[in-house]
């Protein structure tokens, strides 16, 4: 049995933002209270084993769940796979993952998402979620067997990585996806507007010659996604979000009633395209890093609820492949062991966003929106949690990192404030940023 | 001064003073250049490599001559023939030919950013001979070389720069060097290859030509890549030609005797009428020239920094 005395327990699922003593015995969170005395507790007990730990000063809050990360496993192994991907995920606060479907080959039939169940539960870290692919092959023609793809365990669908070009398509799968209760999640993103490009089009990319994507490669495809949720009534959920078009798009569709919801990325939050330098590949990223004015309106749009939750688009790659110029590195940056540190430290600790409406957006809009267990700390539900230590500081250095890949823009950065204790399910999988 | 850098990648980040120092040097390069024994033994036993990623005769062969003049041993390694066919990437095409004891390493590469990515990495001086659509500094500075040459003091004079500014690394690196000399630039051509974010590089832009040409003392026509018609990005020969063919009536517009330039080669009969070509030749010749000194100057600045033939 666990005894977190003295800890500021945050759970937007029951209104908590306070300090509480916590008690979790056989895999569950037992109790929440203003205070336990010793006898109290040893009587709950009952003979079982007891670890006590001060939480003072430190923050207990839900196990995050991310619902957009690339694992790579089937195919491409040298980047991640299941195992080192979920072990990344626990030492970052992670306790439920979303793996996304464009693996090698996609994740587009009822084998291969029990595969993915089956390598996660293997791993024995973070819960492993499969999403399914939309299209057969994502060759964006053709649906999945959506439903029976549910029965072994998928719990979303999305040809994310590539976008659904023909609307016909994308509204057929809105439709088909009702018989699943599911959203599709869009990955918005029109393929000529798009074009060749390496990083938002504007002042930076017209000055370094790194050809360009307008923002309105993303927005136009927002507006189509949400104009076909609407008059099919099916359910949407928008991937990284990083356009001020985009935020209003969906600001005005949620007062219209559309079953949307949207995700931003914490890179999005945090850096723009002026930071970008012409060999500063870690900083590649699709959708591309946008303008100051554009991360103003993320932020703002995550305060209101526009945007309902964050998520890593957790994207590793191996170093050999963004060690190249800027043109041919690929897209992504790895964050799983970094992203909660980076939101605390570049948008909590400046007061751009309270802690209570991250870990709201993190854990439980999540898990309401996808039907996903965790995400709360309510007696009786599973023990998935993070002891956050504000003050932890540490430098990202390359052998610490579990995760396989090392692209990350804070690479040989120090960061503070870092989840010191991980839970999943009662059992302690992270302690002190080590995983056990 | 003292000279200080070890590589040349942008004129983005070069100071005034560098550049005036690199136009002195070429000055005195040129005048070896044109002895009837153009030899030194400046650079004996030190070696330069060509490594060329797109085809390129007239900037290969120029910096080739300018090594070879100054003494040094020079190889070049184009793409077709070498390992690099086989998919070696930059980063390790780059670590043998340090392990071959290169002094100076010049990179023309597809990739906006690729000499940057190649000086982080190696410890020979890196010249960038063009890197995608980002820079192409010795371009501009044998440019500035020769506008001095023709009107002295540039400051305060004014250049119209027009075609396919987009991808240009010519009109970029042109519009940094220019603006550092203080000379007013103006950058002309359709909304879809003179999009408005190229102001943010401190230049004027303008869709109308006729408009931009009075008072221009030098004008500067783009090679227009003909293969961008197909991408939609402007309808016809007929109408680029139409609206930004350098033609001699044009010309009068400026009200003045105008220098006219072109990096070359020149798509006659689009971006420049056939009369304004053949009256320009004789300044083209000299920008060949011109640009074989200013790439001595760079290879003497960057590793011949002890030795005195310019004193």
């Amino acid at each position: 049995m666990w005894w977190l005395k003295d800890v500021w327990v945050i759970d937007p699922s029951q209104k908590i933002s306070a300090s509480r003593d916590v008690l979790v015995k056989g895999g569950q969170v037992l109790e929440i209270s203003s205070s336990l005395t010793e006898k109290e507790v040893l009587e709950k007990a009952q003979g079982e084993s007891l670890e006590t730990i001060n939480g003072k000063g430190k923050f207990l809050f839900p196990g995050l769940i991310d619902v957009h990360t690339h694992l790579r496993e089937p195919g491409q192994e040298d980047k991640e796979d299941i195992l080192s991907g979920s072990r990344a995920a626990v030492r970052g606060g992670f306790t439920t993952i979303m793996a996304m479907a464009n693996t090698q080959p996609p994740i587009d039939n009822r084998a291969l998402i029990e595969f993915v169940c089956r390598q996660g539960e293997r791993a024995g870290y973070a819960h492993v979620l499969p999403i399914g692919t939309v299209t057969k092959g994502m060759l964006g023609s053709e649906l999945v067997e959506m439903a029976d793809m549910k029965e072994g365990g998928a719990v979303a669908f999305s040809d994310d990585g590539k976008n659904i070009q023909n609307s016909e398509v994308m509204r057929l799968a809105l439709e088909y996806a009702k018989l699943t209760g599911f959203p599709i999640i869009s990955h918005c993103e029109d393929k000529d507007l798009a074009g060749e490009g390496l990083m938002r089009r504007g002042v930076a990319s017209g000055r370094m010659g790194l050809r360009g994507i307008p923002a309105s490669a993303e927005s136009v495809i927002v507006a189509r996604d949400l104009i076909l949720a609407e008059e099919t009534g099916g359910k949407l959920h928008l991937a990284h979000i990083s356009t001020t078009e985009s935020v209003e798009l969906i600001r005005k569709a949620k007062a219209r009633g559309v079953d949307v919801t949207a995700e931003v990325n914490p890179h999005h939050l945090i850096f723009c395209d002026e930071e970008i330098g012409i060999t500063d590949t870690a900083l590649k990223v699709n959708p591309p890093l946008g303008s100051r004015g554009d991360r103003e309106a993320l932020i703002e749009g995550l305060r209101d609820g526009t945007i309902d939750m964050i998520a890593t688009d957790h994207a590793p790659h191996t170093q050999a492949e963004k060690a190249r110029p800027f043109a041919e590195a690929p897209f992504g940056i790895a964050s799983l062991e970094t992203a909660l540190s980076a939101v605390w430290q570049y948008l909590v600790l400046p007061g751009r966003l309270s802690l209570d409406r991250v870990i709201e957006a993190w854990s439980d809009t999540p898990a309401q929106r996808f039907g996903l267990p965790g995400g709360s700390l309510k007696p009786g539900t599973l023990a998935d949690m993070v002891l956050f230590d504000p003050d932890f500081s540490e430098v990202i250095e390359s052998a610490k990192l579990v995760s396989k890949a090392r692209n990350t823009p804070f690479l040989e950065k120090t960061m503070q404030g870092f989840p010191v204790m991980v839970w999943v399910e009662g059992r302690l999988v992270q302690r002190d940023r080590t995983v056990i | 001064m003292k000279w200080q850098r070890k590589d040349i990648l942008a004129i983005e980040d070069m100071s005034v003073e560098e550049i005036r120092h690199i136009l002195h040097t070429a000055k005195v390069m040129k005048e070896i250049l044109m002895r009837p024994i153009k030899k030194l033994p400046t650079l004996k036993g030190k070696s330069v490599v060509n490594l060329f990623y797109e085809a390129s005769t007239r900037t290969r062969t120029s910096f080739e001559m300018a090594a070879k003049v100054l003494g040094a041993d020079t190889t070049s390694i184009a793409v077709a023939q070498s390992s690099v066919s086989k998919g070696e990437s930059l980063y390790d095409t780059a670590k043998t030919i340090q392990a071959m004891r290169a002094d100076v390493v010049i990179l023309r590469h597809p990739s906006s950013g690729s000499a940057k990515f190649l000086a982080d990495i190696l410890d020979p001086a890196v010249i960038n001979a063009g890197d995608g659509q980002h820079a192409h500094p010795t371009q501009a500075l044998l440019d500035i070389f020769t506008m001095q040459e023709n009107l002295g003091k540039l400051e305060g004079k004014n250049v119209v720069i027009v075609g396919d500014v987009l991808h240009s690394r010519v009109a970029r690196s042109n519009a940094w060097c220019l603006q550092k000399m203080g000379v007013n630039v103006t950058f002309a051509g359709p909304p879809t290859l003179v999009p408005v974010e190229m102001e943010g590089l401190g230049v004027k832009i303008t869709h109308d030509l006729d408009s931009a040409l009075p008072g221009a003392d030098i004008v500067m026509a783009l090679r227009l890549q003909l293969e961008r018609q197909k991408s939609g990005l402007f309808p016809s020969l007929r109408e680029y030609s139409h609206l930004y063919g350098l033609t001699t009536e044009r010309l009068k517009k400026t009200g003045k005797q105008s220098i006219v330039l072109h990096p070359g080669p020149m798509n006659r009969g689009v971006e420049i009428s056939d009369d304004v070509a053949n009256s320009v030749d004789a300044l083209i010749e000299r920008q060949v020239t011109n640009g074989v000194a200013i790439r001595m100057a760079l290879i003497y600045l960057l590793i011949g920094g002890s030795s005195n033939v310019v004193a």
